[in-house]
């Protein structure tokens, strides 16, 4: 009976199923976070693209979506949902987007952000 | 958790199947809505503690109650959160759906070596990943959930030890338990 | 237990980010960008320290205006008179591939007229309007300074004719390209991207892609087009948006013709492109400058002289013209008005 209430040991399987599970999340982290700061916003409504905004500027931006209007806010090389209709308000919570790929959804009123960097279609310039 | 012996018997045999899935649905439906009410930094990341349920189920019973458990779980808890057909249930089930698949395989695995943490996390991941597969290609099909992916596997990860470590715990008292009945 | 560490250790250290290593720098008074794809980050920045060191020493040496260089002593040897004077093996195999294309260039490409150089204010680190004197540039393209002028026997130089100053300034870094890409091969280094003050070699490919370059746009402030350039390939361009100071009015580049000693004024930029060759980046650095100077009539011909297969030229209108085969490697990102094939 008294056994039954200690933790069981861990596994020689389990341990290596955890280990690769570590390896395979920093992996992710490594490809997928970019420290670079972004260039510009660009704000998806629907599946279109609504429009795309330098960050070298300060402005709001609102945009009407189907369920009322979401206030998104461009500041010193950032950008954020600043009110949005929605119930749940997960988007104005994400708080400030700064780095390339990051990105914040409002799913109920379909406006998305992401922010991209100063991609160039080449590797380096002639001139 | 356990059927009392003397209640057994031939003819409600089937009934007691429906009865015992109806049962261990409504747990994980239980911890499903718990989970659902509660407040989440980022949309997705969630303990899954329903998870616990269906790990449980399959140690105990087998894949095709484990099934039925999770399948209930999801369409029930989204119409009783009101949300059948929405977004949210769409990643809800491709997750459950990709988990129960990565499961299938995973109960395989000898169970010498791999205990209920292994087969947690792997549900976790492929829970996660059915998530983000159904964001990427329908709700928001650019990259820009990239970002993100890392957060919501390292969250897997976490929670699919923890869950697993518990299963582990509730197992060992069930099987106490069990045994206690037996002798 | 340890050993499941270690082989953590080891699988994380495999995995990461896209093997791009890229180094900006300041060296030869302009920007340097070295690419370096598939290496280790560590060694990819050895071998980028390597090569700016050996940038920075050739900047050194053979500086054209700063009097302690091993240029500016060869220049005062020069003006004091027909005395041989010792130079470094290296120097005197520069000077004679000068002199040789030079000759092919029947005298446009001419690293001789320092003097002129100096008196357009463009031996300087910026560029600001001077005082046109049409009579000292009348007297300097007078006294006729030609590389054939410079005798070089053995290990020691001297010149014919005392106005002969050298100016390195439209080869040395096209030469940097050339020792760049030995010195990225004798460190095993498959895949790289050299770019010195726009002129650029490339080595390997970027990943699965070949290395892509942008064209800039010789009028606004971004690239007209780009090209793959394939390993070996070096490209190079010659603009008078560069280096250029504005007085009156009138835009004053600083490619100058050795004919008349005045800033060229028919072009806006011309671009060639290199195949591989043991001076693909000197070439890349020295053949754009004939066209440049050319009469539209003779662009033609002067590419031809230089060997140069693959040209585009933006006239002073904005007109581009280009060779076919620099045609089908182009892709232009803004279509110029009218493209004249040649």
């Amino acid at each position: 009976m008294a056994s039954a209430f200690r933790w069981s040991k861990p596994l020689l399987g389990d341990v290596l199923v955890i280990l690769v599970g570590l390896i395979f999340v920093t992996c992710l982290f490594k490809a997928l976070w970019h420290n670079e700061h972004a260039a510009k916003l660009q704000i998806r409504l629907g599946d279109k693209i609504y429009a795309t905004y330098s960050l070298d500027q300060n402005r709001n931006i609102d945009i009407q979506g189907p369920i009322g209007i979401t206030r998104i806010v461009i500041a010193n090389g950032k950008a954020r949902f600043a009110s949005s209709p929605c119930p749940n308000q997960y988007c104005v919570h994400q708080g400030w987007l700064s780095h390339k790929g990051q990105a914040a959804i409002c799913l109920p009123n379909q406006v998305s952000l992401e922010l991209l960097g100063g991609e160039k279609p080449f590797d380096s310039l002639n001139y | 958790m356990t059927q009392p012996s003397k209640n057994k018997s031939i003819e409600i045999q089937t009934t007691s199947d429906d009865h015992r899935i109806a049962k261990l649905a409504a747990f994980a439906i239980g911890l499903h809505l718990i989970e659902a009410v509660l407040p989440s930094p980022l949309p997705g990341v969630k303990p899954g503690l329903a998870n616990i349920v269906t790990l449980f189920v399959l140690y105990r019973f087998d894949f095709a109650t484990v099934a039925w458990v999770s399948l209930l779980r999801v369409f029930a808890s989204s119409l009783l959160l009101g949300n059948f057909l929405s977004p949210t249930f769409a990643l809800s089930l491709s997750g459950a759906l990709l988990s129960l698949a990565v499961l299938f395989f995973a109960q395989y695995l000898p169970r010498r070596y791999f205990s209920a943490v292994t087969l947690s996390v792997l549900a976790a991941f492929a829970h996660m990943a059915g998530q983000l597969l159904v964001v990427r290609v329908w709700l928001i099909p650019q990259s820009g959930v990239a970002y993100l992916i890392p957060i919501f596997m390292a969250a897997a990860l976490v929670f699919g030890v923890a869950n697993g470590l518990l299963t582990n715990y509730l197992l060992r008292i069930n099987q106490a338990k069990l045994d206690e009945d037996k002798g | 237990m340890r050993f499941l560490v270690l082989l953590f250790v080891l699988i994380l250290s495999a995995c990461g980010k896209e093997p791009l290593v890229q180094t900006k720098s300041y060296v030869f008074g302009t920007l340097v960008d070295i690419s370096i794809y598939g290496e280790t980050e560590d060694k990819a920045r050895e071998v980028t320290s390597h090569i700016l060191q050996d940038f920075q020493r050739l900047h050194h040496q053979y500086h054209a205006w700063q009097s302690d260089s091993e240029l500016s002593k060869l220049n005062q040897t020069f003006a004091a008179g027909k005395r041989p004077v010792e130079i470094s093996p290296e120097l005197a195999q520069m000077l004679m591939q000068a002199q040789v294309l030079s000759k092919k260039s029947q005298g446009l490409f001419n690293p001789a007229i320092g003097s002129l150089i100096g008196a357009w204010g463009f031996q300087r680190d910026e560029f600001t309007p001077i005082e046109i004197n049409d009579l000292a540039i009348q007297k300097l393209v007078q006294l006729n300074p030609q590389m054939s002028d410079i005798v070089i026997k053995g290990n020691t130089a001297f010149s014919k004719n005392p106005a002969v100053k050298l100016d390195l300034g439209g080869y040395a870094k096209g030469y940097a390209l050339d020792l760049a890409l030995v010195e990225l091969q004798k460190k095993g280094v498959k895949n790289a991207l050299v770019n010195i003050g726009g002129n650029i070699i490339a080595l390997g490919q970027h990943g699965d892609k070949p290395w892509r370059v942008g064209i800039q746009h010789p009028r606004q402030p971004k690239p007209m087009a780009t090209l793959d350039l394939p390993s070996g390939w070096a490209i190079g361009t010659s603009g008078d948006y560069q280096r250029y100071f504005e007085k009156d009015g009138k835009r004053y580049c600083h490619i100058i013709d050795p004919r008349s000693g005045y800033p060229a004024q028919s072009t806006q930029a011309v671009t060639v492109l290199i195949p591989p060759s043991p001076q693909a980046g000197v070439l890349s650095d020295v053949a754009s400058k004939p066209i440049f100077l050319s009469a539209p009539d003779q662009r033609a011909n002067a590419a031809k002289a230089m060997g140069v297969e693959h040209y585009l030229v933006v006239d002073a209108e904005g007109k581009v013209m280009l060779s076919a085969s620099m045609n089908q490697r182009v892709h232009w990102l803004a279509k110029p008005a009218t493209i004249v094939m040649q």
